[in-house]
């Protein structure tokens, strides 16, 4: 690991002065501080394709990674060949889980497991999008989310530069924090972005698909995930900086994940 | 950035781009303690996540993890507490909780594990002793701080508890200063070391004579989390009976500037200050005040003390890691005597009674060493869900160890150690300060990992610390420790502080004696 890599300090004063800058100027700062050592994390939603659109322009050969969990939607799948065809130069990886790992959540908790408890279902998301996520994470200096401040109430106080302490310390970027869903259903439109068919179906944020449905209106727009659960915040374990709300933590508590203990 | 020309935005962008301030628009936070039975009777896991952040507000924080038991911090003014009063707080954690409790920086107690049906009979022995949790976290005034022997000690200026009450008073659990920006925090004190860290506060407060009469300088913008601050200097000095109008002028100025509720990232009020400077907030405080204030700049004061030992008029009581069992605190309220919180996580007894065999049987001995009584870490594991490190047993583990090695020769030195950027524990300002992190090994395991910061203090001139290691894994970080405490202690003059050797030592030396490289910081 390098250790030239940005500190709480530097990042807490790069995050103040990034706050009202348009999402690329932090993406043109990103790439150009950081590439080839980082990578788009979407997962095809609209928040991603914004930001893969903006990246591609600054740079065709950023890496784009999307952990493929194997569970899901038929049109999340159509969409990325959609936007191979669009970004004919897309420097993307699917990220597969640990065959070994599936195979032994399933032969024990059966393939639906999730919709069981709430800690079956994190031991899923753990198994399933987590882990492979925290192995491609150790490959890189920096990676770009498109998480918004507007997307839950854990989520509000998200910088555009942090530290992310659950993933060795790497700086994790979230140049969209400020914008609000109009804001990047404006910039699909505008742009004429490929996006997902789901969408047109009232889906407001899409995971796998047993465990995402369409929200009504008024709704959450997280409230399509894993819609069973009544209380459970609505995080699968990939987003847990410090400001995000630590759910990775959590999870270690829960299911008794101990890697995070060792000394 | 040019944020003093930033217009104004409008309160829709402010609405548009903060949920928490739609949040509390839609319903003040304040309220849902009259909803509480509601909440109740649905049950835990109905209670919607927007109302989890408004129990905040009463200071009620998810314990961790989050499955139906929470984090109460009460607030104590100045860090008083009469023996009722820390009686109550014995029996609740001791009936409701599980027998935890521990002291913060900020002078506060804060008990574990209460269960949501619980919370109505919490607040009804809090408000029967004249407790209060009102704003004790969420966008609040948060507990107002002071020095623990205001009104005790021989060398203070005044004494200014009737200020602190008044102020306290006036701001805890008031709707309009309960709708803040951000959280605010204020330190008052009138000691002849202003020993509450004005510095890190977002307005303190500082004793000082002028002309003869009794009143503050005003320290503003000072604060730490992921970017820290030394509070500026207002360049003003305000009669003690005028102290609560200009703090409220203060908390006006900040609260109704929509430029500080768009992001919290800049909410706080250290980034007005850094927007307009202390000039410029001091016109705008006068403006409103409608007239002008006296001019005055604060001397340096001497090194904050730690308040620890036996002394005329009281006892001074490490209370190692801040940690409280309920019975210890009956147990203390059972000796009848009126008990201050300090800033270093520990308590002070009034009394001039020789209490030190009744003290060693609560199991809060005297005599130990001033490296452990000044050691502070934050809640951390297990209990806070930010924390990404073990940070009072770790800290434990390192007095123990310099303890082990160096007798009382390492006394003087003060750790401060955190789990998160957060800075409870205000590892910033420590002669070593530590923050938790991670690391990953070649296996790609990860394991916990503490920066390493050197040179911050809160002796004066207050400094923020600065990396010296980065990541370093925790089973590392003894050794490394261990070196530049030796190290130190071989190369100080008589009575030379920790940060004093650091300032005139180069990093590459500090390396050498921890036997580590140093970092190498990234140009931003």
């Amino acid at each position: 690991m390098s250790v030239e890599l940005l500190d709480d300090l530097e990042a807490g004063e790069l995050s103040v002065e990034f706050e009202g800058e348009e999402p690329d100027v932090v993406l043109e700062w990103a790439i150009e501080h950081f590439a080839p050592r980082i990578a788009i994390s979407t997962a095809f939603q609209k928040d991603g394709a914004v930001l893969l659109h903006m990246a591609y322009a600054i740079d065709p050969a950023i890496q784009v990674f999307s952990v493929d969990t194997g569970r899901l939607p038929q049109e999340t799948y159509d969409l990325i060949d959609a936007m191979r065809e669009r970004y004919p130069e897309l420097n993307l990886e699917l990220v597969a889980p640990a065959a070994q790992q599936v195979t032994a959540l399933v032969k024990k908790d059966g393939p639906n497991l999730f919709y069981r408890s709430v800690e079956n279902r994190l031991l899923c998301c753990q198994v399933r999008k987590v882990l492979p996520l925290q192995r491609h994470l150790a490959g890189l200096d920096a990676w770009i989310t498109g998480l918004r401040r507007d997307q839950w109430a854990t989520r509000s106080d998200i910088r555009k530069v942090e530290i992310d302490h659950d993933h060795g310390a790497i700086v994790k970027l979230n140049p969209l924090a400020e914008w609000t869903e109009e804001e990047v259903n404006d910039y699909v439109r505008d742009h004429e972005l490929p996006y997902n068919a789901l969408y047109d179906k009232g889906y407001t944020s899409i995971g796998c698909a047993p465990c995402t449905r369409a929200t009504k209106a008024g709704e959450d727009l997280r409230a399509g995930r894993w819609w069973w659960e009544t209380n459970a915040p609505k995080e699968c374990g990939m987003h847990c900086a410090i400001e995000t709300g630590g759910l990775e933590h959590e999870l270690r508590a829960l299911v008794g994940e101990d890697d995070h203990a060792s000394r | 950035m040019a944020n003093e020309a930033r217009e104004a935005p409008t309160l829709d962008l402010v609405l548009k781009r903060n949920s928490v301030e739609r949040l509390k628009r839609e319903k003040s936070p304040l309220a849902i303690l009259d909803e509480l039975p509601a909440l109740i009777a649905g049950g835990y896991e109905q209670v919607d996540e927007e109302d989890i952040v408004r129990l905040k507000w009463w200071g009620l924080y998810h314990d961790k993890p989050k499955i139906g038991t929470f984090m109460l911090r009460v607030k104590l003014a100045g860090g008083i507490v009469s023996p009722k009063q820390l009686r109550t707080l014995g029996e609740i954690s001791n009936i409701y909780g599980r027998g935890e409790g521990e002291l913060s920086t900020r002078q506060n107690v804060q008990l574990h594990y209460l269960e949501l049906g619980a919370l109505p009979d919490v607040f009804d022995r809090l408000h029967a002793t004249s407790l209060t949790s009102a704003g004790a976290c969420g966008d609040t005034v948060r507990n107002i701080t002071g020095c623990p022997l205001a009104g005790l000690s021989h060398d203070e200026l005044f004494d200014p508890t009737p200020v602190l009450e008044e102020a306290a008073a006036f701001l805890y659990g008031h709707p309009t200063y309960s709708d803040l920006p951000r959280k605010h925090k204020i330190s008052i004190t009138a000691c002849a070391d202003s020993c509450a860290a004005p510095e890190i506060n977002c307005v303190g407060l500082v004793g000082a004579i002028h002309d003869g009469r009794e009143g503050f300088g005003v320290l503003v913008g000072g604060g730490l989390s992921s970017v820290p601050r030394i509070a500026r200097d207002l360049g003003v000095w305000v009669p003690k009976e005028e102290a609560v109008e200009v703090l409220v002028a203060i908390l006006d100025e900040w609260r109704e500037d929509l430029r500080y509720r768009v992001s919290r990232v800049k909410a706080r009020l250290k980034f007005m200050v850094d927007d307009i400077g202390a000039d410029g907030l001091r016109l705008r405080v006068e403006g409103r005040l409608g007239r002008a204030l006296e001019s005055f700049t604060l001397p340096q004061a001497p090194p904050p003390g730690n308040h620890l030992g036996v002394h005329d008029g009281y006892v001074g009581v490490p209370v190692h890691l801040g940690l409280i069992t309920g019975d210890q605190m009956i147990a203390l309220a059972d000796l009848g005597h009126e008990v201050r919180l300090t800033r270093q996580q520990n308590l002070v007894v009034v009394t001039d009674d020789d209490i030190s065999a009744d003290l060693a049987r609560i199991g809060l001995p005297l005599g130990g060493s001033a490296l452990r009584g000044d050691a502070i870490a934050c809640t951390g594991e297990p209990h806070c869900n930010f924390s990404v490190t073990e940070t009072k047993t770790r800290m434990d583990a390192l007095v123990q160890l310099l303890e082990a090695q160096f007798g009382r020769e390492a006394d003087g030195l003060r750790l401060h150690l955190d789990g998160c950027p957060h800075a409870c524990a205000q590892h910033w300002v420590g002669d070593l300060g530590f923050q938790g992190t991670t690391v990953r090994d070649a296996e790609g395991r990860r394991h916990q990992a503490y920066d390493v910061f050197v040179r911050g203090s809160l002796d004066r001139p207050a400094a923020i610390g600065r990396p010296l290691f980065r990541r370093v894994p925790t089973g590392e970080l003894d050794a490394a420790v261990v070196g530049l405490v030796q190290g130190w202690i071989g190369a100080r003059s008589a009575g030379e502080t920790f940060r004093s050797f650091c300032d005139r030592t180069s990093d590459d030396e500090l390396g050498q004696l921890a036997g580590r490289e140093i970092s190498v910081g990234r140009a931003a």
